[in-house]
C-alpha cells in the first residue's frame, strides 16, 4: 500500500516538474485567441493543427537543416579527435597522463559566452568567419571535446585490460587491437556519448550567434530568438516552433534515457 | 622513417599520436583562445582594430575602466545572487528528490529519468518557454499565484527591475534540478543499507539517520555537486538571452552575459576580453578545486 502512495505523490512531482513541457504542447495546439484567455484554459477547446503552417512561415527547414549540419560536424569531428585520446588516457597510467587529464577537465568548464570574445577576434583575423558554420562547428568541437573524452574514458576503464592483452599476445598489432578489440566493447559507451554530444550541438546558441551574421546560414535557436523579438505575443506559433524543435530530441532521450543517466554519472563522478 | 611508422603502429608512438591529435585542437582553439584574451584585454581593440595585429598595449587600463563603470557594482551583486540562490534551490530540491525517488515504489528509476528532459533540451527553448510562463498579463503563472490567494495583483516579472533577477534564477533552478537530482542519487544508492538498518535498531529516527549517516557519508558528493554547479551557472547564458537580456535597466545583468555585451553589442571588445578574463579565471579555481577533490578519493 504504501508503495502506491508513494507512485502517487512520484506521479504528481514529476508533473508539476513537466509542467513547463505540457504548457509548450498544449499552448502550440491553443488557437490564437484562446491562448490570451484568462483565467487560462488547461486543456485546448478547439485544437488547432499549425505545425506545418509555422514550419513554412518561420523558414524552419532552413533553420534546422543548419542546426543539423553544425551538429553532425560537431559529432564526427569530436568522435574523431575523441575517442582514441580517451582510450589512450584510460589504459596508460603516469604523471603525463595525469596533467594531460586535468588539462582536459579544465577545458571542459570554459564557458561559450567568455570564450567566443577571443575565438571571434582570433577567426575574423584568419578569415575563418568567411564561412561561418564550420567557424561555429570548430569552436563547438573546443568546447564538447573535453566531455567526450572524460565520458568515453569512462567507458574505456571498463573493458578489461585482459582482453587487449590476449590480442597483443597473438600477434596483434597496438592499431589492429584497437580496432578490432577496443572499438566494439566500448561502442554502446561511444553511442550514447556520441548522442549527447550531437544533442547539445543541435541546441547551440552562442557561437551560432556571435558568430554568423548570415540569416540564411542561422541555426534553429537563433531562428527562434529572433522570433521571439522584443514585442512578440504571436505565442501561440512560438510554442509551435519549440514543439517542432524539440520533439525530436525528446523523442531520442527517451529512446536513450537509461543509457544516458549511467553514462553521465559515470563521467561526471570519476 | 621506417622506425617511426612500426612506433605508430605497435608501440608507445600509438598513444602518443591518439592522445596528441586531441589535444593539438584544444591547444589551438581552447589554450590559445585564452592566452589571446589575455593580451587583448591589455590592448585596445575595437572595430577599427579589430583586424590589426598590431594593437597599441594600454597596460591594465582596461581593467580599471570596468570596474570604474557604474554598473560593475550590479553586475558583481546579480552575479552573486544568480550563483548562490541557483545552487542554494537545486541543491536542495535536487537533494530532497533523490531521496524521495531512492525509496522502492514502481517505476521509481523512469519517474526520476523523466526530469533529465529539462536537461537535455536547449536552453534557449526552455527560456523561451519560461518567458510565457512568466507572461505579465496573461502568463500561467500569474493566474497560479492569483487563484491560490498568494498575491493580489500579477507580478511583472521580465519587466519589472525588482524581480526580473529572480525570475531568471526560478527558470535556472528549473533547469539545474535534474543533473543534481541525479547525481546525488548515485551517491545515495552507494551508501550500504544495512548502515541504516544498525541505526533503526539502535533507534535512531529518519532524521537522525539522515543526519549521521546520509550527510557526512554525502559530503565528496554534495562538494562536486556544488562546484559542478556553480561552473554550470556561470555558464548560463542562453536562459538569459532569452528572458529578459539582462534588461530592463541592467537589473538582471550577470558577468558572463556582460562581457558578451560589450563585445558583441557595444563593441568595446577589449573590455569584453577584461571581463571574460576575470570570470576565466574565477571558473578555472572552483574547477581545480572540484577536481583535486575527486582525484583525491580515485587515487590509484
Amino acid at each position: 500500500m504504501k508503495r502506491y502512495v508513494l507512485l502517487v505523490i512520484g506521479l504528481m512531482m514529476t508533473a508539476t516538474y513537466l509542467f513547463p513541457l505540457y504548457w509548450m504542447y498544449l499552448t502550440a495546439l491553443k488557437g490564437s485567441s484562446e491562448i490570451f484567455q484568462y483565467p487560462p484554459t488547461f486543456w485546448p477547446s478547439d485544437p488547432q493543427w499549425n505545425f506545418l503552417e509555422i514550419w513554412k512561415n518561420r523558414d524552419m527547414g532552413r533553420y534546422i537543416w543548419n542546426s543539423l549540419l553544425i551538429a553532425i560536424g560537431v559529432t564526427i569531428l569530436v568522435t574523431m579527435l575523441g575517442t582514441g585520446c580517451a582510450y589512450v588516457l584510460s589504459r596508460v597510467r603516469n604523471v603525463w597522463m595525469e596533467i594531460a587529464l586535468f588539462a582536459i577537465l579544465m577545458m571542459q568548464v570554459l564557458p561559450s559566452s567568455l570564450m567566443v570574445t577571443p575565438i571571434f577576434v582570433m577567426f575574423n583575423q584568419i578569415g575563418l568567419l568567411a564561412s561561418p558554420r564550420i567557424a561555429v562547428i570548430l569552436a563547438q568541437t573546443a568546447k564538447v571535446l573535453p566531455l567526450y573524452i572524460v565520458l568515453c574514458r569512462a567507458t574505456f576503464v571498463q573493458v578489461p585490460r585482459e582482453l587487449e592483452e590476449a590480442a597483443l599476445v597473438d600477434g596483434s598489432s597496438r592499431i589492429g587491437a584497437f580496432f578490432r578489440i577496443m572499438l566494439p566493447l566500448a561502442r554502446n559507451g561511444i553511442l550514447v556519448t556520441s548522442v549527447l554530444i550531437f544533442l547539445q550541438s543541435f541546441g547551440e546558441y552562442v557561437y551560432a550567434r556571435s558568430l554568423i551574421a548570415k540569416n540564411e546560414l542561422q541555426t534553429a535557436t537563433v531562428g527562434l530568438q529572433t522570433f521571439m523579438g522584443p514585442n512578440a505575443n504571436d505565442w501561440n506559433g512560438i510554442m509551435t516552433y519549440a514543439a517542432i524543435y524539440v520533439t525530436p530530441i525528446l523523442i531520442v532521450f527517451m529512446l536513450l534515457q537509461r543509457r544516458i543517466v549511467s553514462g553521465l554519472t559515470a563521467g561526471a563522478l570519476k | 622513417m621506417q622506425g617511426i611508422i612500426r612506433t605508430i603502429r605497435d608501440g608507445s608512438g600509438f598513444d602518443i599520436l591518439l592522445l596528441g591529435l586531441a589535444l593539438v585542437y584544444l591547444v589551438a582553439f581552447s589554450a590559445f583562445p585564452i592566452i589571446y584574451n589575455i593580451i587583448m584585454s591589455l590592448q585596445t581593440v575595437d572595430m577599427f582594430t579589430i583586424t590589426s595585429f598590431k594593437r597599441p598595449f594600454v597596460g591594465l587600463e582596461n581593467y580599471s575602466t570596468i570596474f570604474a563603470q557604474p554598473i560593475a557594482a550590479t553586475v558583481l551583486w546579480n552575479t552573486v545572487q544568480f550563483v548562490v540562490l541557483s545552487i542554494v534551490f537545486q541543491l536542495s530540491i535536487g537533494f530532497g528528490l533523490a531521496l524521495f525517488f531512492q525509496q522502492d515504489f514502481p517505476g521509481a528509476t523512469y519517474l526520476r529519468g523523466l526530469f533529465l528532459a529539462g536537461w537535455i533540451m536547449p536552453a534557449l527553448v526552455v527560456g523561451a518557454i519560461w518567458k510565457w510562463l512568466f507572461a505579465g498579463d496573461f502568463g500561467v503563472i500569474n493566474y497560479v499565484l492569483t487563484a491560490l490567494g498568494l498575491t493580489d495583483d500579477r507580478i511583472f516579472w521580465l519587466s519589472d527591475p525588482n524581480v526580473a533577477l529572480y525570475a531568471v534564477i526560478i527558470a535556472n533552478i528549473w533547469l539545474g534540478i535534474p543533473f543534481n537530482m541525479i547525481l546525488l542519487s548515485v551517491g545515495l544508492a552507494s551508501i550500504p543499507r544495512d548502515v541504516y538498518e544498525a541505526a533503526e535498531l539502535d533507534g535512531a529516527g529518519p532524521l537522525e539517520r539522515f543526519r549521521s549517516i546520509t550527510l557526512p557519508l554525502m559530503r565528496a558528493q554534495l562538494g562536486a555537486v556544488i562546484s559542478l554547479g556553480v561552473i554550470f551557472t556561470l555558464q548560463q547564458f542562453d536562459l538569459i538571452a532569452a528572458l529578459t537580456q539582462g534588461g530592463p535597466a541592467d537589473s538582471s545583468n550577470v558577468a558572463q552575459y556582460w562581457s558578451w555585451q560589450l563585445s558583441f553589442q557595444t563593441y568595446e571588445i577589449s573590455l569584453g576580453s577584461a571581463v571574460s578574463v576575470l570570470m576565466i579565471l574565477f571558473v578555472i579555481i572552483v574547477a581545480a578545486a572540484y577536481v583535486r577533490s575527486t582525484r583525491h578519493e580515485h587515487s590509484y
